[in-house]
């Protein structure tokens, strides 16, 4: 009696149930009713496929192992019997780690059942159909084929017969998949007489061999299963394995990694430089995205273009520009903003990406926690950096911040590649190809066709610092653990209400003790050249972004001192002393006196001219006048103060200033913008301009003359609303129909109305014409029959010089104009 | 952290801190690589650039030895990328060699397939190249060498030029160190002797050496070395005279082995020395004088003063790639942006050393470099402010008010020898009027030239004032005050060159001075700047004064 998993999930206590459900999570979304439900799932197509996938080559092959050995008679199979094939092979692999796979696969339930008697789970067969890769057994693909089978000494012998390039077809199906597409065609017989005709086979010594795949099917190596497509049966493949065992070459252990291990030093420092450059470079970029905000495109993401400007400007490639972007718009650094309608940019775009509040948050945090920040977001974000500037399925570009570069997976991925890196010796640095080996065989059905992803995942964690020379740095695997420590106390903490404690994180403190530390003074030099020794201390940074000119940054940074830069310190309030003091204090070596010379030229020039803004002036030549009108006490409503000995400023209206001081008993003149008098005469109030009743025509008595154009033009006039009069004459009853009482039945009507018309056609005759429009409104119209044909009447209308096409069967009424 | 003297920036260049223990151990591991940009008295900075990674490359050191030491001797991490980016240039050298074949001649050979066929596909290289003669070599004529190696270089994959050169035409030349004619005996001086070395070596190349600080005699070693006919190219007739005496006087040349090929005459000699002026000179647009260069086998090339070499003579030198070639300048920085011409055409730079490495050696007279700013006379501010902007600088640098500036400097060394420099006839006239000094202009003839220079040069004349001519190659080694009064605009090679004329070392080791004087709040100011940019760079600062305190009560002297 076979024993389904859910009488066998029934048996077993509720810890082992835990361990079911803690191992595949995705059984209790939602939670199942019962442990049929429960049973149901778990052998599901779905939840197998996600089983699976996280197994490893080798356990993989186990449970291959287990498939192919069950007994045809109940579906059992034993460990004993996994145990005998995996250890078929040439070079078997240790019983326990045989027995550690199985184990593994009996926690997930993929088998189950007691060790004497395992079960498949039914799922596993419709996830992968070809157990190891072998096709189905003889028997169930055809009769022949099997009687072939049952004599191993035939079957040699055909094996040994195939020509070489059917050889090559049977050695590649045999590695798996079994099953094999066929060109049409392939399978046909040479037309009769045509065999001379075939093409000569250079695998084949030259002789011709009819199409290979034939010759396999004609010798019953292979089994036609559908048109185009052939199956290699087991027996035969299990033949042609004998060098390798039944399941192929079996790898217990991860291939290993041969690259040489670096100094673990050398690692995070190198990893550590690059750190420096992303904060660096993200925030290069975010101010230039500050000082002029990209348009959004109306497909998504910022253009080409735009991304082009950026890279110049920071002088980087594009790739690196799109992930930099990428990542601080993923940390939330980046944002939209809509614009108003008349705010539009230089694209008409509405909408701009510009650096967010938080990147006011972000600067003001330590170097290590910036850059663990946007590393964070790097791990996290579903987005593939990589594709921005590739092309996607309809051969358009992608752009960066685009919704075409959303990639579900990519966290995953990422995660992935770095937890191979993790998982090595620390500060080795595996060759791109062994990671992607590593990969491969940890969890070969996720990591196959995702190679790419994973070489620039590779590429991105070097770019970000994550990895360095190639390895994992220390407070980059600190990273990982503090993620995967947030990931496990998300649990507790379903709200992350600690997820964002103000403490730096161990990451964090570890890439702070690699970094150099802040400095606070810098040295001067002859060629007016500031070089700070280090990553300045922010009160520095201020006060050099505002004194000096920036010219190389990097672990050092470099700034010179111009006149065009003394002058904006001298205009951000700075006086001379308090620049000469600056550079006292912060330089560790003596200031040039070229500096000294330069701060005290730039100052003594700056603010020799003055610009301000004022009302209206006072001038006088004579300045003792200008004294008596400063020190007038009626005059003090103005406000006047003295520019120089001859003039006084207000800033009030000049009109203000003329009728004030015209009181006070002075006699002022007033001036334009050129110096010249304005002479002001007392304006006198007008009405608007009429026009004069002379201007009409002169005697009321005399006809006006008319030209003979416009008499023409007014006959014309006359004519047409004649014609226009006569149409508008009310129809005849009849015509309009419904409301007469006294005219024909409608049936005579139409009748009667068809003669009307045709006789109406020969006459060439003005008729009035009833008719049911679309609306089912009775309409009438006069018109002159032209033809009456089709089920159709076609007539003109005098008025407009139309034709009009009326359908016969509406016409209910028909009168000649009279 | 390793506490290093060494900052490395992402833009590719170098902080070093001089002051730090390991400064100079770390000086000697970067200079293969890396090119000195600006030494300044506290922090030198270099500046890594595809042109020296290539340079050193071609030495032999390889792009593992070059991170190695960046990771030692820096300070900070350094970033991942920047490292990648330096292997990988410096990979791209030697790719491609040019090289002799036996059989086939000049031939571009790849130890690298896919680069050669990137490059046999360049449309720059069309006409240089011949027939495939296999995979991996292709036939080069043997006329387009230079222009190859300067295509390539524009490519990206610059060519090891392994083809060698003529032995020329073989002539007897050696070093007089015993002294000559019963002169002193004297030797070469170490670094001009490693310099010589790092040439000959090399095959071909530039030497960068200070003015001052004996170019001539690298020259002259040089030739010694070779022992074949030597072509010698100069700026001007006085500085090939000048290198005419150096030769007879420090070598076993004699006055009929040397020949003048000048506007005056044409001589071709087994040394000849050959002005700019006349190979570029053209008469109905074709260039007279180029069969010069196959007047003889000539075995050596030297360029004098390299970084003015003319556009021109780039075109004449890539025909003459088979020659060996030296080059000899005191700084590669040309106006014109023409670097990479130099390093393909005449060769990698060979030798360097900063200034003041050599003034500190004791080579150069130590240089004192003062400006001194005058205020413009409320007239001359106003015609200024009033003036058209093209004349405006003719008005600042030629104001009267610097006359009494000029002589007052002259009166502050009485016991010295003075040159007066300026760009300005006019003025100078006035200077000539108001210093009672003789002038030389670009009219003065040649004869008259050297007679007021033997006069200088033996104290006869006290104060000399010159026009623009004398910026280059005159060797007036007792000048030990130059008082600059105009320029030409803000050519920071015409400052450097104009510091060199008091630079050359003095008999009784005094103290040089170098004095601009510049008018106040003038255009003048901002060129002067732009000039002295070069020379602070180098290490000399500048110190600043106004006129009054020149003109003021005598300052009790500092000597």
């Amino acid at each position: 009696m076979t024993i389904s998993l859910a009488d066998h999930l029934r048996t077993l206590p509720d810890e082992s149930l835990a361990a079911l459900l803690q191992s595949r999570p995705d059984l209790v979304v939602p939670v199942p009713a019962d442990v049929s439900a429960l049973a149901l799932r778990a052998q599901s197509r779905v939840s197998v496929t996600r089983a699976l996938d996280g197994l490893d080559r080798f356990t993989l092959a186990i449970l291959d192992a287990a498939r192919l050995t069950r007994s045809p008679d109940d579906g059992t199979t034993s460990t004993e019997a996994v145990l005998a094939m995996a250890t078929a092979g040439p070079r078997p692999p240790a019983p326990a780690t045989i027995r550690g796979a199985v184990n593994r696969l009996r926690t997930l339930f993929l088998l189950y059942g007691p060790e004497h008697e395992l079960r498949v789970a039914d799922g596993v067969d419709e996830v992968t159909p070809y157990p190891a890769g072998l096709g189905r057994p003889a028997g169930e693909l055809d009769a022949r084929a099997a009687a072939l089978c049952t004599d191993p000494a035939k079957l040699r012998r055909t094996l040994l017969a195939a020509p070489p390039s059917a050889r090559a077809i049977l050695d590649r199906l045999a590695a798996g998949p079994p099953v094999g597409s066929v060109p049409p065609g392939a399978l046909q017989a040479p037309p009769l007489g045509a065999e001379d005709s075939l093409p000569p086979d250079p695998t084949n010594g030259g002789a011709p061999t009819g199409s290979p795949v034939r010759w396999l099917v004609d010798a019953r190596l292979l089994v036609q299963v559908s048109a185009g497509t052939v199956e290699l049966p087991r027996e035969v493949a299990l033949l042609l394995r004998r060098d390798s065992g039944p399941l192929g070459p079996l790898a217990a252990s991860p291939p290993p990694v041969t690259a040489p291990a670096r100094e673990a030093k050398a690692v995070d420092s190198a990893g550590t430089g690059q750190t420096m450059e992303v904060v660096r470079h993200t925030e290069a970029l975010l101010e230039l995205l500050a000082a002029e905000p990209a348009p959004v495109l109306r497909s998504g993401g910022i253009g080409v273009r735009e991304l082009r400007r950026l890279s110049r400007a920071l002088a980087l490639d594009e790739p690196t520009t799109a992930l930099l972007l990428e990542v601080a718009y993923a940390a939330g650094l980046l944002g939209e903003l809509e614009l108003g309608g008349a705010a539009t940019g230089r694209y008409g775009a509405d909408q701009q990406v510009l650096p967010t509040g938080a990147y006011e948050a972000w600067r003001a945090l330590s170097l290590a926690r910036r850059w663990e920040q946007l590393a964070r977001a790097w791990l996290l974000m579903t987005r593939q950096a990589g594709l921005v500037g590739q092309r996607d399925d309809r051969d358009r570009p992608i752009n960066a911040l685009s919704p075409e570069a959303e990639r579900a997976g990519a966290p995953a991925a990422r995660r992935s590649v770095l937890a191979v890196l993790a998982d090595l010796e620390p500060a080795t640095a595996p060759t791109e190809e062994e990671v992607l080996a590593l990969l491969d065989w940890r969890s070969p059905r996720r990591s196959r066709g995702r190679e790419a992803t994973h070489r620039e995942v590779l590429a991105e964690a070097a770019r970000l610092g994550v990895t360095g020379l190639g390895a994992l740095t220390s407070y980059g695997r600190l990273l990982l653990t503090n993620l995967v420590e947030a990931g496990e106390r998300g649990g507790d903490d379903p709200l992350g209400l600690r997820a964002d404690a103000e403490d730096a994180s161990t990451a964090a403190r570890a890439l702070d003790a690699l970094l150099p530390a802040p400095v606070d003074h810098f040295l001067m030099q002859a060629d007016l050249t500031l070089v700070v020794p280090g990553p300045p201390d922010p009160g520095l940074a201020g006060e050099l972004e505002v004194v000096a000119e920036h010219e190389s940054a990097g672990g050092a940074s470099v700034h010179r001192v111009t006149p065009a830069s003394v002058r904006r310190a001298l205009d951000a309030g700075y006086s001379a002393d308090d620049l000469h003091d600056l550079f006292r204090r912060r330089s560790r070596t003596p200031v040039p006196q070229g500096l000294t010379y330069l701060v005290d030229d730039v100052a003594r020039r700056h603010g020799g001219l003055r610009v301000g803004s004022v009302g209206g002036y006072v001038r006088s030549d004579d300045e003792a006048l200008l004294a008596e009108v400063l020190a007038d006490r009626r005059l003090e409503s103005l406000a006047l103060r003295r520019l120089a000995p001859t003039v006084l400023v207000t800033p009030y209206q000049v009109n203000r200033m003329l009728t004030a001081l015209r009181d006070a008993g002075y006699a002022p003149v007033p001036e334009d913008a050129s110096g010249s008098v304005v002479l002001a005469r007392p304006r006198t109030r007008r009405a608007p301009a009429r026009p004069s009743v002379t201007t009409r025509a002169l005697d009321p008595l005399v006809p006006p003359k008319l030209a003979l154009p416009r008499l023409l033009g007014v006959v014309e006039q006359i004519r047409r609303g004649e014609a226009a009069a006569r149409a508008a004459r009310r129809a005849p009853a009849v015509v309009r129909g419904g409301t007469a009482g006294a005219g024909p039945t409608p049936v005579h009507g139409h009748a009667d109305a068809l003669a009307v018309l045709q006789q109406a056609v020969r006459d060439r005759a003005l008729v009035w014409v009833g008719y049911v429009d679309p609306h089912g409104a009775t309409v009438s119209r006069l018109v002159r029959p032209v033809s009456i044909g089709a089920g159709y009447l076609r007539a003109e209308d005098d008025r407009t010089e139309m034709l009009h096409t009326f359908a016969l069967h509406r016409i209910t009424a028909a009168v000649l104009e009279t | 952290m390793s506490g290093g003297p060494l900052i490395v920036q992402s833009d590719k260049t170098l902080l070093l801190e001089i002051d730090h223990p390991d400064a100079r151990a770390c000086r000697m591991a970067i200079a293969p690589f890396a090119e000195l940009e600006r030494s300044p008295e506290h922090v030198h900075t270099y500046r890594l650039t595809p042109l020296g990674l290539w340079n050193a490359r071609a030495a032999g050191h390889d792009a593992e030895g070059v991170v190695d030491t960046l990771i030692k001797y820096s300070r900070y991490p350094v970033p991942h990328a920047l490292l990648v980016d330096v292997a990988e240039t410096m990979d791209r050298y030697g790719r491609l060699q040019l090289a002799n074949d036996p059989a086939h001649g000049l031939v571009l050979r790849a130890l690298d397939r896919v680069v050669l066929v990137e490059v046999a596909k360049s449309k720059k290289l069309a006409g240089m190249l011949g027939a495939k003669l296999d995979d991996d070599t292709i036939a080069v004529h043997p006329s387009e060498r230079g222009r190859l190696k300067q295509a390539l270089l524009k490519l990206g994959w610059p060519a090891e030029d392994l083809a060698g050169y003529v032995d020329g035409e073989a002539h007897p030349i050696e070093l007089a160190e015993a002294g000559k004619d019963g002169g002193k005996p004297w030797t070469l001086r170490s670094y001009q002797r490693e310099a010589v070395e790092a040439f000959w070596a090399g095959g071909s190349g530039v030497v960068v050496l200070p003015c001052g600080a004996g170019k001539t005699l690298v020259g002259a070693a040089a030739m010694a070395e070779a022992k074949a006919t030597t072509l010698i190219l100069v700026t001007n007739t006085v500085a090939g005279r000048q290198w005419k005496r150096e030769l007879i006087a420090r070598t076993s040349l004699t006055e009929e082995e040397i020949g003048e090929y000048s506007g005056e005459r044409k001589e071709i000699r087994p040394v000849t020395i050959a002005t700019y002026q006349v190979l570029t000179s053209r008469r109905k647009g074709a260039f007279t004088h180029l069969d010069l260069f196959g007047a003889r086998d000539w075995g050596l090339v030297v360029y004098d003063e390299v970084h003015l070499l003319p556009a021109p003579i780039f075109r004449f030198t890539a025909d003459l790639q088979a020659r060996r070639r030296l080059g000899l300048t005191a700084t590669l920085v040309r106006e014109d942006g023409r670097e990479g011409d130099v390093f393909s055409l005449i060769g990698p730079k060979r030798y360097d050393a900063p200034w003041k490495d050599i003034e500190s050696q004791g080579w150069i007279a130590p240089a004192e470099c003062t400006e001194v700013r005058v205020t413009l006379t409320d007239a001359e501010r106003m015609s200024y402010a009033t003036a058209e902007a093209e004349e405006r600088y003719r008005m600042a640098a030629t104001a009267r008010t610097k006359l009494p500036v000029v002589r007052a400097l002259v009166d502050r060394h009485p016991d010295d020898q003075v040159l007066v420099i300026g760009g300005y006839i006019d003025q100078l006239h006035q200077l000539g009027e108001y210093l009672d000094a003789p002038i030389v202009q670009g009219s003065t003839t040649n004869k008259e030239r050297e007679r007021l220079f033997d006069a200088f040069r033996s104290g006869e004349v006290r104060t000399l004032v010159i026009s623009k001519v004398g910026n280059f190659s005159i060797d007036l080694p007792e000048a030990a005050v130059a008082i600059q009064v105009s320029g030409t605009f803000g050519s920071r090679q015409e400052e450097a060159q104009r510091l060199g004329r008091v630079l050359r070392p003095k008999a009784d080791g005094r103290q040089a001075h170098f004095y601009t004087v510049v008018s106040r709040d003038t255009i003048d100011t901002e060129y002067a700047a732009h000039r002295q940019r070069f020379l602070a760079e180098q290490g000399y600062a500048y110190t600043i004064v106004d006129a009054d305190d020149v003109l003021g009560p005598k300052l009790p002297t500092v000597d």
